[in-house]
């Protein structure tokens, strides 16, 4: 019973002169886990944008759950079970963890029971702590547990291992793939080991242009994937 | 630990407003009571400012607005329970009011500076609009003869008991405030404070709520309006012009944005200071304001409290 969660069609991006996304077809059904990769530049942070009402489209449609959610204000995407985590970390500094958590429930359309979302990402020591003393590691497991908390129905996760140590990286990776059976998951990612921990449904953006999709190990193999990366093309 | 401080500091300012009764004359009882009346104000633009970061500069409008419409309302003869009428529409205009202008700055996305700016506007055209309308508004003297409060035939004048109402007034109002601050309501504010797209994008309907404080914020001041001209029996243009508009701003940023009771201490002693300076020297108060503003805007934009928790981590860096 995978339904058609997202899809977009014939979705480009244009910052004044410059292409960020072009003519990208893409859709991805419930409670699945797909990967984004792409060299700097490539449109992975716009695609997340277009995704969370961030940016508008300049051309083309995204439909979630069947309903087109181009031009909706950013809280009422967030509304409809879609959560993002940034990638540079923005937990609100002035609140404690706890409070960030909370602030993340209550922003839901249900609102979640408080679960042990803080013990997932190993926080659960820090509770009392304001954000802002959190070190940059500590912000990161936040961001992805604030992400979590309201249960979503698409999470998308914008570098989630930046300056994660390999052992965090490996652990994210697993709860990632806990995390599928409850939510579909986009994931954006740099660290080619943890893309191959996720062993995923994988999208090479490269220029703006989906350049390639499919199975990690296809993926690896394929050598003109290799190129982008090298900068050969 | 902190809101441990600041219940405790509330039921020692309670303290001290009950016993002050007993050892003042009738005339320190006034000018005390007129203090914490503007305090009231202060704490209603400390509501906004100190929970959202966004700064009105134009907040004696609702004050002035809350004062001129309680003016007119009891003015009228036959009507019922005048003063309950009347502090209703001095709640209802400067809401109605805010809510309009925050629709249209909040919802557009208007902030920081632009924000402080169009509301600086708004209290330069709501006094010129007071001087001009002098049929109804008294014009540059404004109005004398404001009845006194009034409950059921009862009117409440004198020092003592207009004391006693200002001073409970206040109290209800902090702690109402304060448990809105520490609510739900206050944490999500503090989380769009902080960075208003990641609380939108969690799903808060961010310009709503700024609208609704700023409501909230230009309620209370229009009640301290109200209350402040039913007491002093007179209403005038300077109780909704920019002058005063400044003065809130800098009692705020004394007593401590986003402490609520600070902003009370602040109006009560700084206008105690004015008080002082200006029998040495009358024209030399606004002069020390304007640069204590500007010294506010330059050196410790969070508050002058702020520069003693400045001071204290630095201390705490050294130490350490
Ligand atoms: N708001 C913006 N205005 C103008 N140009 C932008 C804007 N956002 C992104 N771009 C440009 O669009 C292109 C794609 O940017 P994007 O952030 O999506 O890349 P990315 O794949 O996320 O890169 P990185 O790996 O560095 O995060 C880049 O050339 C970037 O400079
Ligand atoms: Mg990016």
């Amino acid at each position: 019973m995978s339904e058609v969660l997202l899809e977009m069609k014939g979705v480009s991006v244009k910052f004044g002169g410059l292409t960020a996304l072009s003519d990208i077809d893409y859709s991805i059904t419930s409670r699945s886990l797909a990967c984004i990769i792409g060299p700097n530049g490539a449109g992975k942070s716009t695609f997340l944008n277009v995704l969370t009402g961030t940016l508008r489209p300049s051309i083309g449609s995204v439909a979630f759950r069947g309903r087109d959610i181009g031009g909706l204000a950013l809280h009422r995407i967030s509304r409809l079970g879609i959560a993002r985590k940034f990638q540079i970390p923005s937990v609100f500094p002035s609140l404690s963890v706890a409070e960030n958590m909370d602030v993340a429930r209550w922003g839901a359309a249900r609102e979640p029971d408080e679960t042990d979302v803080l013990e997932m990402v190993g926080l659960s020591a820090r509770r009392d702590v304001k954000a802002a003393d959190l070190s940059h590691g500590e912000k990161q497991w936040l961001e992805i547990g604030m992400a979590i908390a309201a249960s979503p129905k698409l999470l998308l996760l914008d570098e989630p291992t930046a300056g994660m140590t390999s052992q965090e990286t490996q652990a994210t990776a697993a709860l990632l793939h806990r995390l599928k059976r409850h939510t579909a998951i986009i994931a954006v990612e740099h660290d080619i080991s943890f893309v191959r921990a996720l062993d995923t449904d994988t999208l090479v953006l490269h220029q703006g242009r989906l350049f390639r999709r499919g199975p990690f190990s296809e993926i690896e193999a394929d050598e003109a994937v290799r190129d982008v990366y090298l900068g050969r093309r | 630990m902190k809101h441990r401080g600041r219940l405790v500091a509330l039921a020692a300012g309670t303290c001290v407003l009950s016993i002050y009764p007993a050892f003042a004359d009738e005339y320190h009882l006034t000018v005390l009571r007129d203090a914490l009346l503007f305090g009231l104000f202060a704490v209603s633009l400390d509501f906004f400012w100190g929970s959202t970061g966004i700064l009105s500069f134009g907040h004696a409008t609702f004050f002035g607005l809350g004062g001129y419409v309680m003016t007119l309302v009891t003015m009228t003869s036959g009507l019922p329970a005048p003063s309950v009428l009347g502090l209703f529409a001095a709640v209802g205009a400067p809401a109605a009011l805010a809510a309009i202008v925050g629709y249209f700055l909040l919802f557009g996305g208007v902030r920081g500076s632009f924000f402080t700016i169009v509301t600086l506007a708004l209290s330069v055209i709501a006094q010129q609009l007071v001087i001009s309308w002098s049929s109804v508004t008294g014009g540059d003297t404004g109005l004398l003869g404001v009845p006194p409060l009034a409950l059921g035939g009862y009117e409440i004048s004198g020092a003592m008991a207009t004391y006693i109402v200002v001073a409970v007034t206040l109290i209800v109002v902090l702690l109402a405030l304060r448990a809105l601050e520490q609510s739900r309501w206050g944490k999500i504010l503090i989380a769009i404070g902080d960075n208003e797209v990641r609380a939108a994008a969690l799903g808060h309907n961010a310009p709503a709520r700024l609208t609704l404080t700023f409501v909230i914020s230009a309620a209370v001041a229009g009640f301290a309006g109200g209350l402040y001209v039913a007491i002093a029996g007179v209403v005038a243009p300077d109780l909704i012009g920019l002058l005063l508009s400044t003065e809130v701003i800098v009692w705020v940023a004394i007593g401590g944005r986003g402490t609520l009771l600070g902003p009370v201490v602040g109006a009560v002693l700084v206008q105690r200071a004015q008080q002082e300076i200006s029998s040495m020297n009358p024209s030399l108060w606004p002069l020390i304001l304007g640069c204590t503003f500007v010294i506010i805007v330059f050196v410790a934009p969070d508050g002058v409290m702020s520069i003693a928790e400045r001071s204290r981590m630095l201390l705490r860096r050294r130490s350490a």
